[in-house]
């Protein structure tokens, strides 16, 4: 629908808020700034099935060849082999719990993984069927709620429990999906790019909090699409935090940072996450945690005025 | 059920048999010149225009490339040889052909060779089964031919490919497959007879792709590179890493970008521990070595 040039949102998602005017949302233990890092491991498809949507600059490989493109296949399959472990030793050295967004096609296909990141503690969410086949309003509704359904199911089924989070592929939506994902029991989602704090969704049937991320941030965007150095990166990422800290002081904030393993797990780019975190995680009032944990706190302890 | 292609069994960098380098190398480093041409007016397959900006020819391209034959390559050839480097070249066929010179320069060095189809511009994609063979059977002749070396290993021309690819290669006695960007190391593909691996070549140390399609400069790749290096050494001092630099010397031999390459290759060699090599001889060496084991110890880890 248009935009009807009235007061408020252009949707029935969420309510207009600015932060100008919000109360005040308090972190556990006087922190400023919680740190919710979300790691994607999904799968590029070798056909993607008839009818299913790809990105437009869905990154990987050199460029997007014609098929049978081996290498940009296998150069998302980094990440499943080898980037993703140095990433999980980066979070777990500065003590930051990772919530870890997995597609059905990792879940159902790589238990290696599954059993991997569970062993470690990470927080495991719902992150589509693969990369190769993201939501967006070209679904039916039927097809839709078939495909969020599928994703939980795998997660499931992989993992022994029901996943609380959610994150799209490529951040894919259609006008529907808040409400489709509350309905089948999604708590909490990571597609809206929108806010430094989490925000309640308006969902009629069930409870679902918006957790988002700095799009700037995720190392997609930063590095495959807008070419930022990784030098750079590593720079934007600590003086984002110092940002966020010095407002956090009045009104916590969230910095959600979503990564890549096939990316940023390359050995010539993970020293300087290492290095980022490092130097958040050396302040004093940050709290690194799992998107279930900050939505939890995010729904006892809402902003006050 | 696999996944297709069915090509590869999962294996986890931090669970495999341990890769251990001739003398305790910790990192084997191959450096790739892709030795390429690129004709003035190619055929159009249908399916990916060589030359997508104008009608052909496109003079600008065209010529952008071409100087990497007459200039480009003679000033990479410099820091390549203060270093001792061993090249194992992605080589377009008809270069052997039509540039003696380049040849006689690769030859004299010992270099060794890795097809990368017969020209730039022609892509495997549309080829049927019987065509690719012949494809397999012309680049093994003509390298043979011009230098004495039997072809080991395939970058797709352009990094093009067919489905059946892999097996076709193994089929034609090629051992690695190098279109894979998967791993630091080397991994076993499942083909229908024979031996392949891939040798893992490098999208990301590639001075096309960081120079040409991503617009960083010189300084920028000799930076990823020595960080590169970094990383892979300290890891290596538990299982054998594999580095690769690749290089096109229309990129890389421009006046303001040579000496990146001099300072990359100073750091990388003024290390001990370092196996400055080939794709050719890591892929005899990997598969004489490591490839059943690492092969039963994947199919034992993928066993439900």
């Amino acid at each position: 629908m248009p935009g009807q040039r009235q007061f408020g949102m252009d949707h029935e998602h969420y309510d207009w808020s600015p932060i100008s005017t919000r109360g005040t949302l308090r972190w556990p233990n006087e922190s400023r700034v919680a740190l919710c890092v979300i790691v994607s491991l999904d799968k590029m498809e070798w056909i993607a099935p008839e009818g299913s949507y790809q990105a437009g600059n869905l990154a990987g490989g050199s460029a997007a060849r014609p098929f049978p493109d081996f290498t940009r296949m296998s150069h998302r399959e980094y990440g499943h082999r080898v980037g993703i472990f140095r990433i999980l030793d980066v979070l777990e050295k500065h003590g930051i719990t990772p919530t870890i967004a997995m597609d059905a096609l990792t879940a159902e296909y790589y238990p290696y993984l599954v059993k991997h990141c569970l062993d470690r503690g990470c927080e495991i969410i719902g992150h589509g069927i693969s990369v190769s086949q993201m939501i967006t309003s070209n679904m039916s509704e039927g097809d839709e709620k078939e495909y969020i359904n599928q994703s939980i199911k795998a997660l499931t089924q992989a993992t022994g429990a029901a996943p609380r989070g959610w994150m799209g592929p490529e951040y894919g939506e259609s006008h529907r999906t808040p409400q489709l994902l509350a309905e089948a029991g999604i708590k909490y989602v990571c597609d809206w790019a929108n806010d430094e704090q989490p925000y309640p969704m308006k969902s009629p049937k069930g409870e679902l909090t918006s957790l988002p991320v700095l799009w700037e941030l995720d190392d997609v965007g930063a590095m495959a699409n807008r070419k930022v150095t990784i030098h750079r990166y590593g720079d934007l990422l600590k003086e984002s935090f110092d940002q966020l800290y010095q407002d956090g002081a009045a009104n916590g904030r969230l910095l959600g940072l979503s990564l890549h393993p096939w990316l940023i797990g390359q050995p010539f780019r993970i020293k300087y996450l290492d290095d980022a975190l490092g130097y958040m995680t050396g302040h004093s009032q940050v709290w690194p945690a799992n998107g279930e944990a900050i939505v939890d706190w995010f729904r006892q302890n809402p902003p006050a005025a | 059920m696999p996944l297709p292609p069915d090509r590869v069994d999962y294996s986890p960098i931090i669970e495999r048999p341990v890769i251990k380098w001739p003398n305790g190398a910790r990192v084997a480093f191959w450096v790739s010149p892709n030795v390429e041409h690129y004709e003035y007016l190619p055929d159009f397959d249908g399916n990916r225009n060589p030359w997508p900006r104008t009608p052909y020819p496109d003079v600008q391209q065209y010529s952008y490339r071409d100087y990497g034959n007459r200039v480009g390559f003679w000033r990479m050839l410099e820091p390549l040889d203060k270093y001792n480097i061993k090249c194992c070249v992605s080589l377009n066929m008809a270069v052997l052909e039509q540039f003696p010179e380049i040849a006689e320069a690769m030859v004299q060095r010992d270099w060794d060779y890795m097809s990368h189809g017969i020209y730039n511009t022609r892509f495997l994609n549309t080829y049927s089964e019987e065509q690719e063979r012949e494809f397999y059977r012309d680049c093994i002749d003509t390298l043979r031919r011009h230098t004495g070396k039997q072809l080991k290993g395939m970058l797709g021309p352009a990094i093009s490919a067919t489905v059946a690819t892999p097996d076709l290669m193994a089929e034609a006695g090629l051992i690695f497959h190098t279109d894979w960007v998967h791993d630091d190391q080397p991994v076993p593909i499942k083909v229908k007879s024979g031996k392949l691996i891939s040798v893992p070549y490098s999208i990301e140390l590639n001075d096309s792709s960081v120079l040409r399609d991503n617009h960083y400069e010189g300084d920028y790749f000799a930076r990823i590179c020595k960080d590169q290096f970094d990383r892979l050494y300290e890891e290596g001092a538990e299982s054998g890493r594999v580095m690769c630099i690749a290089l096109h010397p229309f990129l890389i031999g421009q006046p303001h970008r040579i000496k990146y390459l001099d300072d990359i290759l100073g750091y990388i060699m003024g290390h001990d521990g370092v196996w400055q090599t080939t794709a050719d001889e890591i892929a005899e060496y990997y598969i004489a070595n490591h490839y059943d084991q690492v092969v039963e110890h994947a199919k034992q880890l993928n066993s439900p």
